[in-house]
């Protein structure tokens, strides 16, 4: 059965997300050009199959979207065994819900996972992929 | 009689009801304008209230349903103590609404032609149409649309002698021919809609189009907002491209109905309301989202309320922001700032591959996961999660409105859902998130069953390197044995890590389930279904882990809890390898899990 550590690491995982998605999602709608900041040098952003890797082409990319909101739905998240990741408390974080466009009719429904890291007394974000419900079949 | 000289000849509805005790077919509304203090900007929403009213206190309701109107009587206020006639007659007063009825009581004793000639005689030089002439009992009524020719035919009551000796009756009455819209008169407006495209410029003139000689047995004015809405629909229907669109000289008063234009006619950018009774630039708010370059304004009371022709440049702007032009005059070119309000989303990419060497494995991976998810038993899926995995799913409704639709109800899922923005306490917490390969896939299997559209999947390869593997996947799967088969929107992510065998396992599996969106819905399996697969048939998920292989003392392990538990081999290995082979704990947990009804009837099939 789990251990006492392994379980307090899942409420850790829980806590941490709720408070990490505020501040990732505040930053996205509000003020965006210091979202970079939450990603790791060597941070990676797919967003809807577009891969930008690295802090600074993140920052450009998401300069260059529109203005946001996002409305959370669902939020969900999980620790990663430390065996896995050389002994760094990750995070997989996975949430939902509605994001609307400047210039756009209508919220689009999104789904966004995230594997954050803690860096240096810092949660960072290893990888982050952005996905809009809508079909990907290649037609 | 009260004297009427000291009345204000302006309009004012309030004012004209305050006096108007007539016994009135409407004493509702008379009530209700009493009520509240009057407004300007509640002006014209009364305008249609108005037009119910006789706009020139002489004439008889009575009138135009053909009763004999007799003299003295005509005059008679209401005021039954004040039977006076009048001597004089009352000025014109020109009616909010731009149709004027013509009423000329005993006017059936004479063909039309000859009441006609009297009236254009008795008014020359001026000459007007009559429009829906009709004989109703012994009266004639038209329609002019001329405030100007209203009055002239006003002045020329009880001016003309007929053949017959009697000076001819005329009354006049602010009013609007009735409207009755039926596949005849929808047809007529497309014809002449049709006459008057453009196809080369994608063009459509409307201008004055009540009066198109095609449409003058019917009462065809785009004012009414009824017509213009069907005039929208046959637009919407026939040429939904439309770009340039003339309403010149419509009469056109409210624009609250025309809002439709900018999601059934996305393309116009050059709209012509000019000379219209458009009176405030604000009345143009409901068109705001058209993307406008040009606009025609002129001729509308809005333009003269300016005293300043740049500031109404300036507020016209303000709500078509891509204007080039404006009353036929080209604008300078706007200085705004550079915020890139035009930006659109980057396109959509079906996947992404951090590393192009994951290819093979990932799509070898999920064919076989799924290969087994959609059969009858997920059971096999056992091998593919490593003896720690953990596993949680989300779910959540699309939209509060459709979450009461029975195909789209996901209480097989909700009641299950790990959404931790609801499931607060640690507790629970904990419990929801599902330990262990076996109650992993005790778990899966009793989610319903379903067939993923494998090839409308996007997978994101995130992490591939020889310790890890992390990929997400976006798709839509179909429920195979739930009523109606329901199709499921998912988003899932699987954590992967080699194991020891040579094989990989997952570490991390994490879901969530919506509804699909209609385009999602629509666009499913089409690249064609692919039948589920049974788990006899799927390939040996080699991959996934290498055969067992197990010593003696395990073999003898194996045995017996199959025979204690009743448990399959697969599962009793699963069991036993997740505690490391202790025998006492692998009898543990399965009662734990047998007494919480976890161990789906899959485990004891043989």
């Amino acid at each position: 059965m789990a251990s006492e550590v392994a379980l307090k690491n899942v409420d850790n995982a829980c806590e941490t997300a709720e408070e990490f998605t505020r501040v990732f999602y505040k930053q996205v709608d509000n003020s965006r050009h210091l979202t970079s900041k939450l990603y790791l040098d060597t941070g990676l952003l797919v967003w809807n199959g577009n891969g930008i890797n690295g802090n600074d082409k993140i920052q450009k990319f998401l300069m260059d979207l529109p203005a946001s909101n996002h409305v959370l739905k669902t939020l969900d998240a999980q620790p990663i065994s430390e065996n896995v990741v050389s002994n760094k408390l990750t995070y997989l974080i996975q949430a939902c819900g509605d994001v609307t466009y400047q210039n756009d009719d209508g919220k689009k429904p999104f789904q966004q996972t995230f594997l954050i890291v803690a860096v240096d007394g810092k949660w960072k974000i290893a990888s982050d992929c952005f996905r809009l419900q809508v079909p990907y079949n290649q037609s | 009689m009260p004297k009427r000289g000291g009345r204000i000849r302006n309009w004012k509805p309030n004012e004209h009801f305050e006096h108007d005790d007539r016994a009135h077919s409407n004493n509702t509304r008379r009530v209700s304008f009493k009520s509240g203090s009057y407004k300007g900007k509640s002006k014209f929403r009364q305008w249609n209230d108005a037009s119910q009213l006789l706009l020139d206190g002489d004439i008889d309701m009575g009138a135009s349903a053909g009763y004999p109107i007799r003299k003295g009587v005509r005059y008679q206020r209401g005021r039954l103590s004040s039977p006076a006639p009048r001597t004089a007659k009352r000025k014109f007063i020109a009616g909010p609404l731009p149709w004027y009825q013509i009423v000329i009581p005993y006017g059936a004793k004479h063909d039309k032609d000859v009441i006609l000639r009297s009236l254009l005689g008795f008014i020359s030089p001026e000459v007007f149409i009559p429009h829906y002439y009709k004989i109703n009992g012994n009266t004639a009524i038209f329609y002019v649309d001329d405030v100007k020719i209203a009055e002239k035919l006003y002045e020329a009551d009880r001016k003309i002698t007929m053949s017959d000796g009697f000076k001819l009756l005329i009354l006049v009455r602010n009013s609007v021919p009735n409207v009755n819209i039926d596949a005849n008169m929808k047809e007529k407006m497309k014809l002449v809609m049709a006459k008057r495209y453009n196809a080369a410029t994608k063009a459509l003139d409307l201008t004055k189009f009540h009066a198109d000689p095609d449409l003058t047995d019917i009462f065809c004015a785009l004012f009414r907002p009824i017509i213009m809405s069907v005039a929208i629909d046959i637009m919407a229907d026939n040429i939904p491209d439309l770009e340039a669109l003339n309403l010149n000289e419509n009469k056109i008063h409210g624009m609250e109905h025309m809002k439709v234009l900018c999601t059934k006619l996305k393309n116009l950018k050059i709209l012509y309301l000019g000379d219209n009774r458009i009176t405030t630039l604000a009345a143009l708010e409901p068109l705001k989202p058209l993307p406008l370059v040009e606009l025609y304004l002129k001729g509308n009371p809005l333009v003269s309320r300016f005293n300043d022709h740049d500031i109404y440049v300036s507020d016209v702007r303000k709500k078509f922001p891509k204007l080039m032009r404006l009353d036929g005059v080209d604008l300078p070119p706007a200085i705004g700032f550079d915020v890139s309000e035009d930006l659109s989303l980057p396109s959509r990419q079906q996947s992404f591959l951090i590393d192009p060497a994951g290819q093979n494995l990932v799509r070898e991976f999920l064919t076989q996961y799924f290969a087994i998810y959609d059969s009858d038993s997920r059971q096999p899926l056992l091998e593919a999660y490593h003896e720690t995995a953990t596993m949680s799913m989300a779910a959540g409704y699309l939209s509060n409105e459709g979450r009461n639709v029975p195909g789209n109800k996901l209480n097989a899922y909700i009641s299950n859902s790990r959404n931790i923005m609801r499931i607060t306490d640690r507790e629970s917490r904990r419990r929801y998130l599902r330990t262990g390969r076996l109650q992993v896939v005790s778990f899966l299997s009793d989610l319903p069953k379903t067939n993923h559209d494998l090839m409308g999947f996007a997978v994101d390869l995130l992490v591939f390197t020889p310790a890890m593997i992390v990929l997400t996947m976006n798709g839509v799967y179909r429920e195979t044995t739930s009523y109606g088969n329901p199709t499921r929107s998912f988003h899932r992510t699987f954590v992967i890590i080699p194991n020891a065998t040579g094989g990989f396992s997952i570490t991390n599996d994490m879901l969530f389930v919506s509804n699909t969106t209609k385009e999602q819905e629509d666009k499913s399996f089409s690249g064609g279904e692919v039948a589920p697969s049974s788990s006899t048939s799927a390939a040996p998920v080699a991959t996934i882990a290498a055969t067992p292989s197990y010593d003696e003392n395990q073999r003898m392990m194996l045995n017996m809890l199959c025979q204690q538990t009743g448990m399959n081999e697969h599962w009793s290995v699963n069991c036993l390898q997740e505690t490391g082979w202790d025998y006492q704990r692998a009898l543990f947990i399965f009662n734990q899990l047998q007494s919480e009804g976890k161990i789906p009837p899959d485990a004891f099939v043989k």
